[in-house]
């Protein structure tokens, strides 16, 4: 048992890192890591040379005992004030078997041991049927370091100057003004959320990268009461974004709550009508059509999915004969066109370089309702390699290599997607307006959920809330309302999408794999109309 | 700290021991310290399209630091997965800052100690599970994927083998508790995706689990189940096999753990108010599902056992068709001066008595019905009084015509209440335990019989394979 270091120790070894450690300092300090050094060394940050040793040594490790690619990364996860975690996890190729070994502790020694066990899983499994893997090329990054851009480190931040923002959000709510205008008012849930991540990568093709990347996520959600009826809406920009404390910053908040009492007062003078059961031209706010995408599209484009990779999990995919449709199946109308990426500025998938070292790149995934490529990591590219071919396109991954932390196996995870937004400035309101006769979904800023099958095929929308539309006016909330559809019909159905303008961004996480892991992405949509959806009574029996 | 020795896969109940000690020495500002540490080990094997995708070896460490300062409600948790002095230290401190920051609580300067509640001691440690080695799983990957391959078919699937330790205060007693946990399951589906079968079990014991019969199962659904016909929706006779029925199961037996309590009027078994004397009467004593059930829960049977937690015991919920017990909190029991009450929890394992009635002759007695394999894709019920539901079926739905077995069908979505479907019980099976592996240490193991039932209510179709 090692003994305990003296505070003059820690202080002196703390000194020489803070130089490198910047908002380190203010975090209460960094943990200790056995180096190889005489004893317990002080963690430095992620860029130092002593990481690279240690992944160099796992590498070293994996290749010695057979394999002929290896990869390692060492992530270091701190959330919020409350946690700190440390990762290894170790991949291996052997004769076309992976096998993968983590732990949580950094040292030379069980940067071997795991080396060498990812081997020993691989090959274990070598000794099955053939199989082949084809690696689609990359330059392999030499000693590349990003750090995310935010504006405000929530970790050098007082955390008192974060609880007074968020209380001033409560004491706002509870204004004589406001509460006058309901018979009640009050906060249903607030809190803001951050971690931080930084994460060392190394593979045996000689690339080695380190990057600090951050997630935050809020939620400010209001309850309203007048007349026995009830209405909850939230602040919309919360949702997770790769951002710090100017999640809220950049916004004016007292103008938003504003917006948002009055938008509840105007809902709660709607009248309460039940279902009619029929179908109906559709309009969807931006959330709704974002969550909408990110299930139906989103999961359908998953290339190990729709091959069958996640058969026994979250289930495949309608577009289930990938390398046949690829280049010609129809997803949507034309209005559809559908990209990703992992760059920009604030997106949850955002990196500069994948699990897997890749620099992902920003490609499309249907263009004009066509479907024109698949989400890939450097194996699943290798699948569509004579579509790439004969398109003229690059043989390579669109870097969607992504896992929770270093503890868990890279997949292939849903990177940012955009829905490209109409061409003709029209906002939510401009889009209800050209219903005659139809149904408008409005999130009011609270979860959005759809029920899909097992095959991102059929689905039930029951969140958010229904309303009514005749004549180009919301006239009144449908109670106990839901919509049933199946992704192609509705995604041909597109008929119109707000303009540039009416774009949002928001959060998600998406799941996957046996055991189950789950990463964060965004979506960026417009508001949509859509034709002929079917609206349904979920509670009524046969 | 390090444990880098292969065969140190879990920490001891000595290294626990130790680390508590260590953890409050560094305790300062007064008040009480508690720790919960768990170490846990996993063998995980994969695979798709016939082929091992991944072969895994992980383990992790939690060290949650409980804080609880003098003059605060509550406590604060800081947790850390690194056992050396310095991180340990820092986890405190984070604990002890995060409590500062918690609503003072002048008033209860002295808190009574809480009765003490019985906590049990699963057995559910298998050396089987915990010695399943990495070449033996691989034998049981090429085992299980032959057979579909040999057919032209595309098996998928998953074994995992998981070790565990868990170090507590309970009744202000230290327990070191261990157990293991597997799952075998896998998807059979045609190349061309017209059909699609599936298969599994979870166990403590690996002993249990006979990968070969799982695999059969898979594969001769999936042949049974190509080239689906439409149905209309509407009211079935439905067969549930015992992984259906536990499914379907998920919302009601919630209504014990998770959801809002019935002495709160909330959940299926809040009866009325009474309104003079400001109560929820519950449906306690009344029949509330056929009388041939009976729900029951024994945390000492190895088949039953679950994470130990104060207060659990052996209790039966429902009895021959009536509500014998419900769960209550602590806070709840002491208020009412409840003796002998089951805790509330939101880990719900439980076994479900049945009959004699073999599927097979369920599907020889039944003029027209559906033979269900599974239901997926259920969440939080629609109506918390009704407990009605909404899900699809997946991976095996057949029509039964005249006692035979005469076409696959295409997927529903159904839109029922386990609690209807408890009432219209036709005939029962005999238990048997199924796929329910929870996540981690949320182990919930269930054993539970097939049964026929009327009018099962299929409300449009889902045509996914």
């Amino acid at each position: 048992m090692k003994e305990r270091l003296t505070r003059r120790e820690l202080l002196k070894s703390a000194t020489a890192a803070a130089a490198g450690a910047t908002a380190l300092t203010l975090f209460p300090h960094p943990l200790l890591a056995h180096f190889g050094g005489a004893g317990l060394e002080p963690l430095p940050p992620i860029q130092d040379p002593k990481v690279k040793e240690l992944a160099l040594r796992a590498i070293e490790a994996s290749r010695s005992a057979g394999a002929s690619y290896a990869d390692v990364r060492l992530t270091h996860l701190y959330v919020r004030r409350l946690g700190e975690v440390m990762h290894v996890g170790v991949r291996t190729l052997v004769n076309g078997y992976w096998g993968f070994a983590a732990s949580p502790v950094w040292t030379p020694e069980e940067m071997v041991r795991l080396g060498r066990e990812a081997v020993h899983q691989a090959k274990t499994n070598a000794l099955g049927k053939e199989r082949t893997v084809e690696f689609t090329p990359i330059t392999p990054i030499a000693d590349g370091h990003w750090t995310m851009p935010v504006k405000r480190d929530p970790f050098t931040m007082d955390p008192a100057e974060i609880k007074d923002l968020l209380d001033s959000l409560v004491w706002y709510i509870r204004r004589p003004e406001l509460q006058r205008r309901f018979d009640e008012l009050s906060v249903a849930q607030s809190g803001y959320d951050y971690v931080m991540m930084e994460k060392a990568f190394a593979s045996s093709e000689g690339g080695y990268c380190t990057q600090r990347l951050y997630r935050s996520s809020g939620i400010f959600e209001v309850v309203g009461v007048r007349g026995g009826m009830n209405i909850t809406a939230g602040l919309d920009f919360l949702s997770p974004a790769a951002m710090g404390w100017e999640l809220y910053r950049d916004h004016d908040l007292q103008a938003s709550l504003g917006e948002l009492i009055d938008r509840m007062d105007a809902e709660l003078r709607l009248p309460v009508v039940p279902v009619e059961v029929g179908r109906y031209d559709t309009v969807m706010d931006a959330r709704n059509t974002a969550f909408l995408l990110d299930q139906t599209i989103g999961r359908a484009t998953e290339l190990d999915r729709a091959l069958g990779y996640e058969a026994n999990a979250g289930g495949t995919s309608y577009i289930n004969d990938p390398l046949g449709m690829v280049g010609s199946f129809q997803v949507g109308g034309e209005r559809l066109t559908v990209t990703a990426n992992r760059s920009e500025p604030g997106g949850c998938a955002t990196v500069k370089w994948d699990d897997e070292g890749v620099t992902p790149d920003e490609f499309s995934l249907v263009k004009a309702g066509v479907l024109t490529d698949f989400q890939t990591v450097r194996e699943s590219a290798g699948w569509l390699k004579d579509y790439y071919i004969k398109r003229q396109l690059a043989v390579r991954s669109h870097g969607c290599s992504n896992a929770p932390t270093a503890r868990e196996a890279q997949l292939s995870h849903t990177p940012n997607l955009v829905l490209s937004p109409g061409a003709e400035a029209q906002d939510f309101d401009a889009l209800v307006r050209t219903l005659k006769d139809g149904i408008a979904v409005m999130s009011h800023g609270t979860q959005i959920d759809f029920d899909m099958d097992f095959q991102s095929l059929t689905g039930l929308g029951m969140s958010g809330s229904f309303y009514r539309v005749k004549n180009g006016r919301r006239v009144a909330r449908i109670q106990g309302a839901a919509m049933l559809f199946r992704s192609p019909e509705l995604w041909k159905g597109l008929l119109a999408l707000g303009g540039p303008a009416t774009a949002r961004r928001y959060g998600m996480d998406s799941t996957k794999g046996e055991p189950v892991q789950g990463t964060f992405h965004s979506v960026t949509a417009p508001p949509a109309v859509f034709k002929q959806v079917t609206l349904i009574d979920p509670q009524r029996k046969a | 700290m390090t444990r880098s020795a292969d065969d140190a896969r879990l920490l001891s109940a000595a290294d626990c021991d130790a680390l508590v000690a260590r953890i409050e020495r560094l305790a300062r500002g007064g008040g009480a310290t508690e720790c919960d540490i768990i170490s846990w080990w996993t063998g995980e094997l994969r695979w798709g399209r016939n082929r091992v995708t991944l072969g895994s070896d992980r383990r992790d460490v939690s060290v949650g630091v409980h804080r609880r300062l003098p003059g605060r409600f509550g406590e604060a948790i800081a947790r850390t997965n690194q056992l050396d002095d310095v991180s340990l230290e820092a986890t405190v401190r984070a604990a002890e800052r995060s409590h500062a920051e918690a609503l003072p609580n002048a008033e209860l300067s002295f808190e009574p100690p809480q009765p003490p509640l019985p906590v049990p001691s699963p057995a559910i440690w298998s050396d089987s599970t915990f010695n399943l080695t990495t070449e033996a799983r691989g034998e049981v990957a090429r085992a299980v994927i032959a057979p579909a391959e040999a057919q032209g078919l595309l098996s998928a699937g998953y074994v995992e083998v998981l070790a565990m330790s868990f170090w507590h205060v309970a009744n202000r007693e230290r327990r070191y508790d261990r157990f293991t946990q597997t799952q075998c399951s896998m998807t059979v589906r045609d190349s061309q995706g017209m059909g699609s079968g599936w298969a599994g079990l979870s166990s403590y014991d690996w002993t249990k689990i006979d990968p070969s019969a799982l695999a059969e199962r898979a594969l001769q659904k999936c042949v049974a189940s190509r080239n689906p016909v439409a149905l209309e929706p509407g009211r079935y006779t439905v067969i549930l096999e015992p992984q259906a029925v536990a499914d379907l199961l998920e919302v009601f037996v919630g209504s014990f753990g998770r959801d809002t309590p019935a002495e709160l009027g909330g959940g299926p078994f809040a009866l009325s108010r009474n309104e003079a004397l400001q109560i929820w009467h519950s449906k306690l004593g009344l029949k509330v599902i056929d009388e041939r059930l009976t729900l029951s829960h024994n945390p000492a049977d190895p088949q039953l056992g679950i994470l130990p937690e104060p207060g659990q015991q052996s209790v039966t919920w429902i009895e021959n068709g009536v509500l014998t017990n419900l769960a209550y909190s602590r806070n709840y029991a002491l208020e009412k001066m409840l003796e002998d009450f089951p805790v509330r929890s939101p880990h719900v394992s439980y076994r479900l008595s049945g009959g004699q009635t073999s599927v097979e002759e369920m599907i020889a007695t039944t003029k027209r019905g559906l033979l269900v394999t599974r239901f997926w894709g259920i969440r939080d019920p629609l109506d918390g009084k009704s407990l009605l539901t909404t899900g699809l079926t997946r991976d095996g739905l057949w029509l039964v015509e005249n006692g035979k077995i005469t076409k696959p069908v295409k997927n529903f979505r159904f839109t029922e209440s386990p609690l209807f479907v408890l009432n219209q019980v036709e005939q029962l099976g005999v238990p048997v335990p199924v796929f329910r592996p929870g996540q981690m240490w949320n182990i919930t193991p269930a054993v539970v019989p097939p049964l026929k039932a009327r009018d099962f209510s299929f409300t449009s179709m889902a045509d996914a394979i």
